[in-house]
């Protein structure tokens, strides 16, 4: 490949991440509002608050490791778009696979963890204690998944993991296939994504939004960015592992925000569990499925 | 100052055209994503619920519900202010990123309301910090306050709302207020002057005879102090 082509692609893929990012944004504000029977926000929204919240003339920073940590949040997002395949754009898929974009997906949550220990808050610090721990919770079913994927196509690359389920039709697909692990990735993906009932971390009522307590204007809004992005890298990488990727735009951009209306329209009709039973449910329920689905791979 | 019309508006002074463009844009980003911080202290508080749920939804006007002062633009009271809540208002107020806007809902934020002749209510409440808009009543229904705060953004539109750029160029006025309320030794753990100095909004009436008083009482702020677990105080010899 052309490095210039290459540079392209590695400008481009984030950036198309984040406007559909945002349009999930946008998508998950409208179902909460229609579930709860509302109209719900204008379709810039999502647009609107991250302008405005950069543009706040006094931005209250804590300290250098605030502001790497902000970045940090936002940088690992951002890396991982690179290493996600989309129609017609590759990037450094190939090179990369599929456990460097685990790690990559890790990066957010301690960065986020960096940036409010030095906010000194005690609400956030909470918040980030229990971030990483819902991150323990949910990583381990979500690693065995994305083995078991692994294992069945005999590679740890993303592109021929698309490319084989590509050239044998609706049947070769992950879901078709592995319906065990589709389902416990499902179940992992939504406890990712932070979302009731699996918001132990955000919890406006109790710890004040955890680890956004003390963020404010551009802070914040990196944290939206991210959050945007947030939603993209899941749903993509869900559609990549079982729905096939996309051979077009249209069937790549539709099953990914099917697939994130799943989780997100079952997060606005639950309340939050509890830390101890995050972990209970996710160390037993996905990783059996996980490992029953393993199973029968081998 | 007293009266929120006397409340002078200074333009920023841009010289690139792209600037105000740009102005512009954020400006209209500004009106049309309101995040609100409800310090509900009375009665007022019983009707955002309905504001904010299916009934009304604030939501399609970008308007929604923020738990920390950090994040918040709109610091909404709701109901009287007792002169103990007051010190808890200004603390929160103070915390707020700039542009802030504060909302006065019911009469008791106008004037007193019905607790006018309690010894511990705080009766006007921009005498303590920049009001942008009241919406009286007593309590005014959800269709009166969303008409409010739609006024509130037709002002940010429009560059009116400015009441917290005054809070930092009339700091002198604000503070005697609240020290009259408080005491001479009242003191908030924001540095008012030093922001308005870092961010070139130091004006007339920052600095003036209660700034000298306070200034005289100022305590320097120390970090909290960091330890892991229960301390058990060693009694006083």
């Amino acid at each position: 490949m052309a490095p210039l082509e290459l540079i392209i692609e590695l400008v481009l893929m984030p950036l198309v991440a984040f406007i559909v990012g945002l349009m999930m944004v946008l998508m998950m504000r409208r179902i909460a509002a229609k579930l709860q029977r509302r109209v719900g926000p204008p379709f810039f929204q999502p647009l609107y608050d991250i302008v405005k919240l950069h543009g706040k003339r006094t931005q209250v920073s804590h300290g250098m490791i605030h502001d790497i940590g902000i970045v940090m949040a936002m940088g690992g997002y951002i890396a991982a778009e690179t290493l996600l395949p989309v129609p017609g754009m590759n990037g450094i898929a190939e090179k990369g696979g599929i456990i460097t974009l685990l790690y990559l997906m890790m990066i957010p949550s301690l960065g986020l963890a960096l940036g409010v220990g030095q906010c000194a808050n005690p609400n956030g610090s909470i918040g980030i204690a229990r971030a990483l721990t819902a991150m323990l919770a949910y990583d381990i079913p979500l690693v065995i998944v994305v083995f078991g994927v692994a294992y069945a196509a005999g590679t740890t690359n993303l592109v021929e993991i698309i490319a084989t389920q590509q050239a044998g039709g609706f049947e070769t697909w992950g879901a078709v296939q592995m319906p065990l692990l589709a389902i416990a990735g499902l179940i992992a993906m939504h406890a990712s994504l932070g979302k009731q009932p699996f918001e132990i971390y955000i919890a406006p009522a109790e710890i004040a939004t955890g680890p956004m307590v003390e963020m404010g204007g551009k802070y914040l809004g990196g944290l939206f960015v991210m959050q945007s992005f947030q939603l993209y890298t899941t749903s993509v990488l869900y559609v990549s592992l079982f729905l096939g990727g996309g051979t077009t735009w249209f069937d790549f951009l539709l099953k990914s925000f099917l697939v994130l209306a799943i989780p997100v329209s079952i997060a606005y009709l639950f309340p939050r569990y509890r830390t101890e039973d995050l972990l209970r449910l996710m160390w037993k329920w996905p990783v059996m499925l996980g490992l029953i689905g393993i199973a029968f791979v081998m | 100052m007293s009266s929120i019309k006397q409340i002078p508006v200074i333009e920023e002074k841009r010289t690139n055209p792209l600037a105000r463009v740009f102005d512009e844009l954020v400006r209209f980003c500004r009106s049309r994503s309101l995040f609100l911080l409800h310090y509900c202290t009375g009665c007022g508080a019983i009707e955002l619920p309905p504001a904010m749920t299916s009934r009304f939804d604030m939501e399609r006007l970008g308007i929604q519900p923020m738990v920390s002062p950090r994040q918040a633009d709109i610091l909404l009271i709701t109901g009287y202010v007792s002169i103990k809540t007051l010190k808890r208002v200004i603390l929160t107020y103070e915390q707020m990123g700039s542009p802030k806007y504060v909302i006065g809902i019911c009469s008791c934020t106008v004037n007193g309301g019905m607790y006018w002749q309690s010894y511990a209510t705080a009766k006007k409440l921009d005498e303590y910090m920049p009001v942008d808009l009241y919406i009286a009543g007593c309590m005014p229904r959800p269709e009166a306050v969303i008409e409010g705060l739609q006024q509130l953004m037709q002002r940010i539109k429009t560059g009116e709302a400015k009441g917290w750029e005054d809070y930092y160029r009339n700091y002198d006025y604000y503070l005697g207020n609240q020290q009259k309320l408080f005491g001479n030794d009242w003191q908030t753990p924001t540095d008012v002057i030093t922001e308005a100095k870092h961010y070139d909004l130091l004006g007339e009436g920052t600095l003036g005879e209660h700034t000298a008083l306070l200034e005289q009482h100022q305590q320097p702020l120390e970090a909290l102090e960091m330890r892991l677990g229960h301390q058990v105080k060693e009694p006083a010899e």
